[in-house]
């Protein structure tokens, strides 16, 4: 979708047009679902998110202001669904029933270790891990994920600077081996 | 490890791909929530002026007075409705009140309530019985407890809201909650332990409400309804309603009874259907269906006659009456092919030249091995269920299934009006008074979020899941669900998800003037389970104790019907009946496609109407141009010219989800007329019921297939062929056609 018709969308359904509406959510579902898989790392829970998701979009759409990017208030408000959700289920998004990212085949090796390092990131804490989404995973300056996250820039640099650390005591030694 | 690597990493996490289904259900459910918010605006810029002056919170623009903060805390809700409360049963009058400080009963009362009031606040949570009941909906008081609070704030408070008792809908309302409240105010006291601070129950909530204060919960409830459809803690779909509210509709307060002048008629909800066609067996050979032993429609045509009138024709669907009835087939011997099919063509009694073909189903019985069942009672208690035939006799109903039960199946409660609360968390039967108690407590009021309840329910049935026994829900309503998800899609999409968890659902229908018929199927087609209606403890009696076995535990499931007819042998078909449990071709064989289930002991039975080639009676002139093109290619290899037909049945073992095919040729030996047929005259007895059930079924509908067949004949072919007919079921058909034609005496079809 161009810029002018995410744009039309957008107005459109802040307006009350409940066609504009349904087609924008139909657009960003994918991107949402993605955003929420990420975040938890299990199917069925990312589906439960981005449905509630998409239910709270449908009374926030008015609040979007267009100052940053749709999908990056889009990531935001994906995240805090996801955050309250588990918050209310009163457990952390698991890892077991999670993704399987290592498929045996010869990049068995890497496989592994990327798996193992995204579960060390899933792992940090809230803050650090939403700001290495942001900043690592979806390439935002420290800036703007700092305005996204509703904090300073300098606490944006700072948890990435403590998760790479923590990230690097646990597997800096190891890859020099491996 | 640097950036560019971390990168890499976590873009390559892989992401399945979103699935289509809960793609669409989330969309559906933004766009309803979208919709919804658009209406509130609306109503919101119109708006009813007094209401927003009083709510504070409706306009943001609205003047932020140092009081709205206090008055939007819940404690101050409370106090002030638990003070008007105790100026209610001191019957002393507002003026009164103001000189009032002599502080004996009624301030000590007042202090009583309000500690309760905070223990409550303090932790509701904790365990309260409707600890399961959003805590969220905070800023929901009603109006009656709006009311209240004004009395007991500041004088010239008091002057504005003295403006808003002059409001004749206001005046109204309260004057309808006021013995409510009082009466389980005063049982609060007496039992000194009640949690349950606030007693009102307005009866006219959702329209007040709703506009106010939407935009209060506006930002909560999206979550809250979502949740509620996850299964989440607290799955209370509906803003307009509070949960101390729910809990004194729940248990305490008396019924309050509608006017006297209100009459519920004219609502009932039916799926609009065509009647099958004739079929001619050249262009389309095969028939395709799935079974449905439902009987919801049986019960309510009776009920209908019973008060002198016919029932609409889409209310009468042929096979349920058919299927009402419990017809003594053969018996299959093992569970591991857990039904058999008996075939038999009768000439037809309607029309010359044409013969009936009886298909036959009987399940097995499981009477001995009875497995565990987990079951949750989802009653709906909103203020329609309030009748004779609705609330009470559910809970008459509901006590006749506990005996039906053994000592250590789990039964768990869950209510739902405005929203939805668990009255009995899972219980053994053994404790069999205390389940009693739990039903002899609730009353009727309120509207009717059923999907809201639907949650709960699973979620008290997944609570107790086991893996074992059978575990199902059973609803009960007049099958209104007007609030919360009325999607029906919606419904049907987590009834489904469930279903596919191990856990079904039966759908029980009550009442009339309001009964939603279509979406119970709906909802219990997709549940895997029985949609009954219930117009009399004797039918109560029926589905719940004499046919337990077969509404609760299912022995196949999704069972489909293939039927491909010889062309050599028969020139056309009908299929009588089973409009709504029409399949295509290719369904049969899609395991993934969903059809009707079979209980322990259920008998299924099916009629075509076939037209034998060469019958004088085929109503299809045969084409011209056609014959010529008849070369007889592969006959050369097997001789099917005995054969009218072939009978497929598919079905899934309950626990399976890969299907079975039982297939059966049709024969000529199947045939009563033919020299070959063996057949015990009991099982022809069976047939020729069916037969009478099924013509007056048709005349019902319009009687287009059934020539000159009349109410009469009827009742001379049931009356042939009652057979044992242990619970007067039969006799009660025939009792139920003499009505049908004094009826249309009056009311000419």
């Amino acid at each position: 979708m161009d810029e002018t018709e995410e744009q039309r969308l957008i107005k459109g359904a802040q307006a009350g047009d409940a066609d504009a509406f349904e087609a924008l959510v139909n657009e960003y579902y994918e991107v949402m679902f993605k955003m929420a898989f990420k975040w938890c790392r299990n199917e069925q829970d990312a589906q439960d998110i981005t449905q509630d998701a998409c239910i709270k979009l449908a009374r926030g759409i008015g609040s979007f202001k267009g100052d940053s990017a749709f999908t990056s208030w889009l990531y935001r408000l994906v995240i805090n669904t996801a955050k309250d959700w588990y918050k209310k289920q009163n457990r952390h998004p698991s890892s077991s029933d999670g993704l399987e990212t290592a498929k045996i085949d010869e990049k068995v090796d890497e496989k592994l270790f990327a798996k193992q390092v995204v579960d060390e990131i899933h792992k940090l804490p809230d803050g650090e891990k939403e700001a290495m989404f942001l900043v690592i995973g979806e390439g935002m300056s420290h800036g703007e994920a700092a305005k996204l996250l509703d904090c300073k820039e300098s606490t944006v640099s700072w948890r990435i600077h403590e998760a790479r650390k923590k990230l690097n005591e646990l597997f800096e030694g190891e890859r020099a081996h491996g | 490890m640097d950036d560019a690597q971390l990168k890499k990493i976590l873009d390559n996490t892989d992401v399945p791909a979103a699935d289509d289904n809960a793609r669409k259900r989330a969309v559906n459910m933004a766009i309803a929530e979208f919709k919804e918010s658009q209406k509130e605006n609306e109503k919101t810029s119109q708006g009813i002026p007094f209401l927003s002056r009083l709510m504070g919170k409706t306009n943001t623009q609205q003047r932020r007075d140092p009081m709205e903060k206090a008055r939007n805390k819940r404690f101050v809700y409370g106090g002030m409705a638990t003070a008007m409360a105790v100026v209610l049963i001191a019957g002393v009058s507002f003026n009164q009140l103001e000189n009032y400080d002599a502080g004996v009963g009624g301030n000590k009362t007042a202090a009583h309530l309000n500690k309760v009031q905070f223990k409550t606040d303090g932790d509701s949570l904790s365990n309260s019985t409707f600890s399961n009941i959003s805590q969220n909906i905070t800023g929901t008081r009603e109006q009656t407890p709006l009311k209240t609070r004004e009395k007991v704030e500041t004088k010239q408070q008091l002057a504005e809201v003295d403006a808003i008792y002059a409001e004749p809908r206001i005046a109204g309302n309260e004057r309808q909650d006021a013995p409510a409240a009082v009466a389980s105010i005063e049982e609060s006291i007496s039992t000194g332990t009640s949690s349950l601070p606030v007693p009102i129950n307005p009866p006219a909530r959702g329209r007040l409400n709703k506009t106010k204060e939407s935009k209060m919960v506006a930002a909560k409830r999206p979550m809250e309804m979502a949740q509620g459809i996850m299964g989440g803690a607290a799955p209370a779909s509906s803003p307009t309603f509070s949960d101390d509210n729910v809990a004194s509709r729940m248990i305490g307060v008396p019924d309050i009874m509608p006017p006297p002048d209100y009459k519920d008629v004219g609502r009932d909800k039916f799926e609009d259907f065509k009647i099958n066609p004739i079929k001619s067996v050249a262009q389309e050979p095969v028939s395709t269906f799935s079974v449905d032993v439902d009987t919801a429609s049986y019960s309510f045509v009776r009920r209908q006659l019973n008060s002198g009138v016919l029932p609409q024709k889409d209310a009468v669907r042929v096979e349920e009456l058919i299927n009402y009835f419990d017809y003594n087939y053969p018996m299959p011997e093992a569970k591991s092919e857990p039904f058999k099919a008996t075939v038999t063509l009768t000439p037809s009694p309607w029309a010359e030249g044409k013969k009936l073909m009886h298909i036959g189903i009987k399940g097995y019985d499981i009477q001995e091995e009875k497995p565990k069942s987990n079951i949750v009672f989802l009653l709906d208690v909103s203020g329609s269920m309030n009748s004779q035939d609705k609330l009470p006799l559910v809970k008459n109903s509901m006590k006749m299934l506990l005996d039906s039960l053994n000592p250590d199946d789990t039964i768990a409660i869950a209510v739902y009006a405005g929203a939805a609360g668990t009255v009995l968390d899972p219980t053994k039967v053994s404790e069999k008074s205390k389940i009693i108690a739990a039903l002899d407590r609730l009353s009727a009021g309120g509207s009717t979020a059923g999907a809201a309840g639907i949650n709960l329910a699973y979620q008290l049935a997944e609570q107790n899941f086991d893996d074992e026994a059978v575990n199902r829900v059973i609803l009960a309503t007049d099958g209104d669900f007007n609030v919360g998800i009325t999607n029906q899609e919606e419904l049907k999409d987590f009834v489904e998800r469930k279903r596919e968890k191990g856990i079904f659902l039966s759908v029980l229908g009550f009442g009339q003037g309001n009964y939603n018929d279509h979406m119970m199927q709906t909802l219990a087609q997709n549940g895997n389970g029985v949609a009954a209606y219930i117009d009399s403890l004797n039918e109560a009696r029926k589905v719940l104790v004499d046919e337990a076995t077969s509404t609760l535990f299912p022995i196949a499931k999704d069972v489909k019907l293939q039927v491909e007819f010889n062309p050599e042998a028969v020139a056309e078909y009908r299929l009588v009946g089973y409009e709504t449990r029409a399949l295509k071709r290719e369904d049969f064989n899609n395991d993934k496609v969903d059809a009707g289930d079979i209980g322990a002991g259920h008998t299924v039975t099916a009629i075509y109407e076939i037209t034998p080639v060469g019958s004088q009676s085929v109503s299809v002139d045969p084409l011209r141009y056609s014959a010529a093109e008849k070369v007889e290619t592969h006959k050369a290899d097997t001789d099917f010219s005995g054969e009218y037909a072939f009978l497929k049945i598919r079905y899934k073992l309950p626990k399976e989800s890969k299907s079975k095919l039982i297939t059966t040729p049709i024969t000529r030996d199947n045939d009563m007329e033919h020299v070959q047929f063996i057949r015990q005259p009991t099982h022809l007895n069976e047939f020729n019921f069916a037969t009478a059930v099924a013509g007056f079924a048709q005349i019902l509908k319009g009687g287009q297939h059934t020539g000159d067949l009349s109410y009469d004949d009827i009742i001379s072919l049931a009356n042939g062929s009652k057979g044992k007919d242990n619970f007067g079921y039969r006799a009660e058909f025939v009792q139920m056609v003499r009505l049908a034609k004094s009826a249309s005496t009056i009311q000419p079809r």
